[in-house]
């Protein structure tokens, strides 16, 4: 099996997605939506006592942002690994991009996985959220 | 361990709230789950226990940082899925567990990295999916600084 064949080369990129600007609803949404409703991201008063200006999306949030993305670019039910670090606080009206890169291609028998790195980056082109995925390549 | 049915109107609610588009996700009633949907897990199963073990207590006793969860943060996450994607009409049971405790020496101090994992079996006794979790305890006496 070549590089070719699972329509994918190593260092190839794709068009990168823009999400937000962030709102408050959309960080209500993914928290009633997930269960996780840690005030921090909901209550400005408790996150500027806790010393932040504001305060600041849900990590989980733009990790999902790249789940959708990569799903978008590689299937829905091919995905077999999805990492994700939490790098930076985003607050809201934040404009995140999200970009993917192949790192790579695993074969093993007759299937191969298509390593991608993951990055979203935030308006001045910090990294907030990255990680790696693996999805089964189309046979 | 807990119970937890993959439920299609979770799933849509989940994607729609990620901005993913897919029709699978928001029209098909066997709907495949997106990749960090497991973190949902938390409606059906109380994670912070794994902070109260006494293996999580014993570990960060030996490296001298307190597990206060007012000084948590969540710093990883990672999906493993074995065979076919979970999908709407599915039920999975889950299993907590902690992998390790490491001390990490910041900036502002050290901390506590807490490893830990939970995994989702099948009605028929399969692995289907691991959730790696890495969280941390922010030291607040006895820091690096």
């Amino acid at each position: 099996m070549t590089a070719s064949s699972v329509g994918v080369q190593p260092g190839q990129t794709f068009p990168p997605r823009k999400f937000g600007p962030i709102s408050m609803t959309d960080v209500v949404r993914y928290q009633g939506a997930s269960g996780d409703l840690n005030p921090m991201h909901h209550d400005d008063e408790m996150a500027r006592a806790a010393g932040y200006p504001a305060s600041f999306s849900v990590g989980m949030l733009g990790a999902g942002y790249l789940a959708a993305y990569c799903t978008e670019l590689f299937g829905v039910r091919t995905v077999r690994r999805f990492r994700t670090r939490f790098r930076k606080v985003v607050y809201r009206g934040e404009v995140l991009t999200a970009r993917a890169v192949v790192r790579g291609i695993r074969r093993s028998g007759d299937t191969a996985c298509v390593e991608l790195g993951l990055e979203l980056v935030d308006s001045t082109g910090a990294v907030v959220v990255d990680g790696s995925a693996e999805f089964l390549a189309e046979s | 361990m807990a119970v937890m049915p993959i439920e299609r109107g979770k799933i849509r609610e989940y994607a729609a709230a990620t901005g993913a588009s897919r029709a699978e996700y928001l029209d098909d009633p066997s709907a495949p789950i997106p990749p960090t949907f497991l973190a949902t897990v938390v409606f059906w199963d109380n994670l912070s226990r794994v902070f109260d073990l006494p293996e999580t207590r014993a570990g960060c006793a030996a490296i001298g940082v307190v597990p206060d969860v007012r000084r948590l943060l969540s710093l990883e996450q990672e999906y493993v899925f074995h065979g076919d994607i979970l999908h709407a009409g599915e039920t999975v049971t889950t299993q907590l567990g902690l992998d390790s405790v490491e001390l990490k020496e910041g900036r502002s101090g050290s901390m506590a990295l807490v490893h830990f994992t939970v995994s989702f079996t099948d009605t028929d006794g399969r692995l289907r999916a691991e959730c790696y979790y890495t969280s941390a305890f922010l030291n607040p006496i006895g820091g690096g600084e």
